[in-house]
């Protein structure tokens, strides 16, 4: 019975002990050169929801799009589709989180034609301006 | 023989040209000896090559060597080379208060780097007229030595900077276009035509001439100095020989200045296809030609002592204007976004050796001017740098920066500081008011303390 119980702790303190990915994230997407862009998200057990500010084609411009996905195993996986973009535009977002915080992965834009961009990503101290 | 003011000026219709330090002038002489230090602050956007990982490695802003056996030749400071004992090269400092702190912020690096440079503040979010960022280090100098001047401070720029409204990323155009801020509400504007800032100088806006006016004259091609040729022969009359000679070289060096500008006119008005369409008559398209013109004012402006403080803006963030003098044709934009890449890595570290360069022009003036004892160089305090450092990165980290000029014995000079992983820029900043003068600013910006300039070399 005690057993039980010291596994449920341990699975417990696991769990709490779990990173989370609720933030905000400074993200470089690694183009010919590191494009700074927002990815805010929340995560509930292993759902995430978020927002990516991506650039648009005018300089000091942005987009929101919504994401929605998970996180596990410290793999994140995230979707979402580009409102009122001229084809069907949809981004996905795949990472790992790193021994030091920080994430990485891939972006991915899929329209007619795929376009990936690697990315990483540091939590942002969040400061009052 | 009797004692002249040190605010006499020429004065005649439609212009008020005021004067060099004469010995006439003493014992008004003495009295500027104690305290005549000018402040020349110049602002370049887009960091360095110096501070990406490459350009650390290979030294392609500050020297390997800390202290005084520093070796230049592979900086993009090397053009200084003449004036090494005047640098005081401070090197891995980070400008944080132009890192975003919210989310809406990330992505604005651009548009709200410069607002920080002198202010060492971060500015608030807005694209209305509720600007705030912080006093800068020009303003903090000028409102304690700057008030004896007719002009308590100067602010030039070379790119244009009239756009209203926000320029990007919710952020007001002024925080990409304003260096000087004389409140943290309060920007002040720059002023880009060279020929705005000779009558600006020489009174012209003052004598109550009309635009019309200044027009017409301008159209005459007749001198500034034509308008007071009976008050100088009638001072001439009263001064010694060396003081007539020092009047007389003055005056030529302000006729020189005003004739590049009536040249620069006259072939931005011929009609001929133009580099820079939009820009105004008086503003030369080449960058070398418009930034030695502006020097050159500046040193008129010092040497008259109409103003002590000067801040200078000489680029813009996100500009694509190229610089064929620096032996690189590149957009300049395009070129801070190396990619880490060597060889464009490298084209950048020129576009940044022929910036720094250009400083070199007015050190040579400011050296080869008498003023006090010594030289304008010994007594001024010239600071220049960026806001960012690795471009490539959008960040602002070890940025670039150095700081020529002895200013009045303040400043020791042939030495270059690296600080330890982490100093805010504001440290230097805080340390310059103190030795300025301003001893009792306890902080500036983000400043955690003053930084020793003879400290000990931290790493090599």
């Amino acid at each position: 019975m005690l057993n039980v119980a010291a596994a449920v702790i341990a699975i417990a303190l696991a769990a709490d002990s779990a990173p989370s990915l609720t933030g905000t994230w400074n993200m470089g997407l690694q183009g010919g050169h590191v494009v700074p862009v927002a990815l805010v998200l929340k995560q509930e057990g292993k759902t995430l929801t978020g927002t990516i500010s991506m650039p648009t084609q005018h300089v000091g411009e942005r987009k929101d799009i919504e994401l929605t996905g998970e996180f596990d195993g410290g793999v994140l996986k995230l979707s979402g589709a580009v409102d009122g973009a001229a084809e069907p535009t949809t981004i996905d977002v795949e990472g790992r989180l790193q021994d030091d915080g920080s994430l990485a992965g891939t972006l991915s834009m899929i329209a007619k034609e795929t376009r990936r961009i690697e990315w990483t990503a540091e939590r942002l101290k969040e400061r009052k301006p | 023989m009797s004692t002249l003011s040190r605010r006499a000026v020429l004065r005649g219709l439609g212009a008020t040209v005021a004067l060099p330090l004469l010995d006439a002038m003493i014992p008004a002489r003495a009295a500027a000896a104690a305290r005549q230090v000018r402040l020349v602050c110049i602002e370049m956007v887009h960091g360095a090559a110096g501070s990406s990982a490459i350009g650390m490695k290979k030294n392609l802003w500050a020297p390997a060597a800390t202290g005084r056996s520093f070796d230049l030749t592979p900086t993009s400071l090397r053009a200084l080379e003449p004036f090494r004992d005047h640098l005081t090269i401070v090197s891995n400092c980070d400008v944080d208060p132009a890192e975003p702190y919210t989310a809406s912020e990330i992505g604005g690096d651009h548009f709200r780097s410069s607002a920080v440079f002198l202010t060492q503040a971060h500015p608030k979010q807005t694209q209305g007229a509720d600007v705030q960022a912080g006093i800068s280090i020009d303003q903090l100098y000028a409102a304690r030595f700057g008030q004896e001047t007719p002009l308590p401070s100067l602010q030039l720029c070379i790119e244009p900077v009239d756009q209203s409204g926000g320029c990007g990323f919710g952020y007001s155009c002024v925080y990409t276009d304003a260096i000087s801020w004389a409140s943290p509400t309060r920007p002040l504007p720059m002023i880009r035509n060279p020929r705005v800032v000779f009558d600006e100088l020489f009174g012209v806006y003052r004598s109550g001439a009309t635009q019309e006016e200044r027009r017409v004259r301008r159209q005459e091609d007749r001198s500034i100095l034509d308008w007071v040729v009976r008050s100088s022969s009638r001072l001439a009359a009263t001064l010694g020989p060396s003081d007539r000679a020092r009047l007389g070289d003055y005056l030529e060096q302000v006729r020189e200045v005003e004739r590049r500008i009536q040249r620069v006119e006259a072939a931005n008005g011929s009609g001929e296809p133009r580099d820079l369409p939009e820009a105004p008559a008086g503003i030369p398209d080449s960058f070398s030609d418009h930034v030695r013109l502006m020097f050159d004012l500046q040193l008129l402006a010092f040497r008259s002592d109409i103003t002590r403080v000067v801040s200078f803006k000489l680029g813009r963030d996100n500009s694509n204007r190229v610089y064929p003098e620096s032996g690189f044709n590149g957009p300049f934009h395009n070129a801070s976004h190396h990619g880490g890449r060597e060889d464009r890595v490298a084209d950048f570290a020129r576009l940044n050796a022929y910036h720094a360069g250009t400083i070199a022009y007015l050190l040579e003036r400011l050296r080869d001017t008498p003023d006090g004892g010594g030289t304008l160089l010994d007594n001024t305090v010239l600071l220049y740098g960026s806001p960012m450092g690795d471009s490539n990165q959008h960040n602002h980290k070890r940025v670039p920066f150095f700081v020529a000029g002895h200013g009045g014995g303040a400043l020791e000079g042939g030495v270059h500081v690296k600080a330890p992983n982490g100093t805010p820029l504001a440290n230097v900043l805080l340390t310059l008011l103190h030795r300025l003068g301003l001893a009792d600013v306890s902080s500036f910006g983000d400043s955690t303390g003053a930084l020793d300039f003879s400290a000990p070399a931290v790493g090599g």
